[in-house]
């Protein structure tokens, strides 16, 4: 079944159009020394929309939204060709600071990974890099972590409060807090809800769908009736290769490609 | 149905292993609890030694007591007019350091709880010096009566813990009876103090170029061994190493400086492998998530990682401190001085430290020396634990759970 994938082109219903797009991926192709990881990947993700990455463990899902804010380049031996697109800019250009573009893009990791500081200082640490101070920096980190829905919960304490203190849900939304507190217009999440319980699940949904009005958000999960409840669009991913696309009620109801269907109804995976 | 009643049997089929785990933990910790004992028998002894029954002949006993809260100088000063010496002999004689020392080495002024005109005053004591007779605390408690019998007129029975009031800040002398750890204790302060003030940078500063910047790579790997080389070497060589360079080649003499020099080098392979566990210890969680909100690596390194790796790195450091303090080898190499009767001035003063001084101690030919080494073991035994207690207070204060 896998000569399938050979020189695959990505099925995309109902593609976004350029003038849409937050994030544009050009072809891409990622190399982990020798071995490659992403194959001529090529999509757009809408903006202020969520984007679902969905796919079997390996897949790739994490590189590719890795490689949206330059995270891979940590990696040792990470080699990228071709293009990812942010406001018309290759991020990839040899004249680009990967500092600059994760200051524009947010990130929220798999497990929480709060500082070892105090709520307002994990929040503030970002804001602070980009040189905000006194009263502004006060009333941003409030509004952030009244946006992360995590306000009422520590108005009392955030200021002595250590945030690995808190409970496993409540320090995912301070993470969130802590990436959404710079205004970043793309807000990359990488299954934010893996470690969690249901009810703390269900409140970092609420968020994103909250978060939607504001930011684009592109998340990675493992979860399909996540991808299902809080996204608009979905990319289904296997292998490295992007193999279909499209509106998540279109993906979840009749998917096109015969991996997709196999994928979503549970025979792989 | 009765199989489910059988399950101890298969639990005896386990007691063989259980029991060799035990045989085998039990073989672990005998040699550990012999090594305990070995260690409450070694303190108790030195805490046993450090307490005799003497016989002594004091000079004349304190005639004149004196309010708490006056200055030694002017204790003196009344004290020798008492002794019907002219007011400006005593004015030019306290005026002239050199002789201003003597006097204050002759004449000890102590505090002392009870005295006959009313509690906490100090008195004027001369040197005890003519000694007559020293009993261990046994022997001594049980020929008390024996000995108290037999004083000859002027001569005294008293029970001396050789940690006294004043032990810890006397200069060493001659005579066991007046000799203490001053000068040693604040030689151990000052030689640490620097040794540290040179280690701590260079050490962390190792530690961070190697465990943040060069992870990989060939010089990372190369200084790695060769640190790993460095801390096992003797510290004696560390000794040698001091005299040439800094003793002789800088001509720095043998005064504090090229001590503390000498030790920080010994140091600074154990700070910089105690700072990278520390360092490594940070989880990569926390480097990603301040990378992903664009921080530089400067200020990923210096804003979390650090920040976060302190209280180890801190730990690391007192203990590699706990270590240096019990360091003679290398000083006595670098000119730890027999017999400094002043306190160190500055880095290129004279000095002596406690090991060097209870070493010392302990080759005197007077049996009454064994005492006052015993006594200054147990000043380094309580520095060291104080250093210990502080690690553990640091380790546990801020104990994280990533």
């Amino acid at each position: 079944m896998l000569e399938m994938l050979v020189d695959h082109e990505t099925v995309c219903t109902d593609p976004v159009p350029a003038s849409e797009a937050a994030a544009e991926v050009q072809n891409l192709n990622l190399y982990y020394g020798a071995k490659q990881a992403l194959f001529h990947i090529n999509t757009r993700f809408a903006a202020k929309k969520v984007t679902a990455i969905i796919g079997p463990s390996g897949c790739g899902k994490s590189t590719l939204l890795r490689s949206l804010n330059r995270m891979n380049d940590l990696v040792p031996g990470v080699r990228v060709e071709n293009k990812v697109l942010y406001e018309g800019v290759n991020i990839y250009d040899p004249q680009i600071d990967p500092v600059t573009v994760r200051r524009h893009i947010g990130m929220v990791f798999q497990k929480p990974n709060p500082f070892p500081k105090t709520i307002f200082e994990n929040v503030a640490f970002g804001l602070r890099l980009m040189g905000t101070k006194g009263s502004e920096l006060e009333d941003r980190v409030v509004e952030a972590l009244k946006r992360a829905a995590l306000w009422n919960e520590v108005a009392d304490r955030f200021k002595n409060e250590i945030g690995l203190r808190l409970s496993g849900g409540q320090q995912q939304r301070l993470c969130i807090a802590r990436a959404i507190a710079v205004e970043p217009p793309l807000l990359l999440m990488d299954e934010p809800t893996s470690a969690l319980d249901p009810i703390a699940t269900q409140a970092i949904e609420d968020l994103i769908l909250e978060l939607k009005n504001r930011y684009t958000v592109v998340i990675v999960t493992h979860n399909m009736q996540q991808a299902a409840r809080i996204s608009d669009r979905t990319l289904f991913m296997h292998l490295g290769i992007l193999v279909e696309e499209g509106p998540t009620s279109l993906i979840f109801t009749k998917p096109q490609h015969p991996y997709t269907e196999a994928y979503i109804t549970g025979r792989f995976g | 149905m009765n199989k489910v009643l059988d399950t101890p049997q298969t639990f005896n089929g386990d007691t063989l292993k259980t029991r060799i785990d035990r045989v085998f933990s039990r073989a672990i910790a005998l040699p550990l609890l012999l090594a305990l004992l070995l260690l409450a028998v070694l303190l108790g002894d030195t805490l046993y030694r450090s307490v005799s029954v003497q016989v002594v002949r004091p000079d004349e006993g304190p005639a004149k007591t004196y309010a708490f809260g006056l200055s030694t100088r002017d204790i003196l000063y009344q004290e020798l007019l008492a002794r019907d010496y002219t007011e400006d002999e005593v004015k030019l004689s306290l005026e002239d350091p050199t002789e201003r020392r003597v006097l204050m080495l002759q004449n000890r002024v102590e505090l002392m709880w009870n005295t006959h005109e009313g509690p906490f005053r100090y008195v004027v004591r001369g040197l005890r010096d003519d000694r007559v007779a020293d009993f261990s605390l046994l022997q001594g408690l049980r020929r008390w009566d024996e000995l108290k019998a037999n004083l000859k007129p002027g001569e005294q029975l008293i029970l001396n813990p050789w940690i006294d009031q004043s032990f810890l800040t006397r200069p060493p002398s001659r005579s066991p009876l007046v000799a203490g750890i001053g000068t040693a204790l604040w030689g151990t302060v000052w030689v640490l103090g620097l040794s540290l003030l040179l280690a701590i940078p260079v050490g962390v500063g190792t530690a961070i170029l190697l465990e943040e910047y060069l992870r990989e790579g060939r010089i990372s790997r190369i200084l790695e061994v060769n640190l790993r080389n460095l801390a096992g070497v003797p510290s004696i060589v560390y000794g040698l190493l001091g005299l040439t360079l800094f003793v002789r080649a800088l001509n720095l003499g043998p005064t504090i400086l090229p001590a503390a020099m000498t030790l920080a080098l010994l140091a600074i392979p154990v700070v910089v492998v105690t700072t990278r566990e520390a360092l490594r210890a940070v989880p990569d969680s926390m480097r990603q998530a301040a990378y992903a909100l664009g921080a530089t690596r400067r200020q990923v390194v210096f804003r979390i990682v650090v920040p976060s790796a302190l209280p180890g790195m801190v730990t690391g450091v007192i203990l590699s401190a706990a270590r240096l303090i019990g360091e003679a080898a290398p000083l006595l190499l670098v000119g730890a001085a027999a017999y400094v009767p002043f306190l160190p001035s500055g880095p290129l003063s004279e000095y002596t430290v406690i090991p060097v001084q209870i070493y010392l101690w302990i080759s005197q030919n007077q049996p009454e020396f064994a005492r006052v080494a015993a006594a200054g073991i147990i000043v380094l035994l309580m520095v060291l634990s104080v250093l210990y207690m502080l690690a553990l207070y640091f380790r546990n204060r801020f104990r994280r759970e990533w």
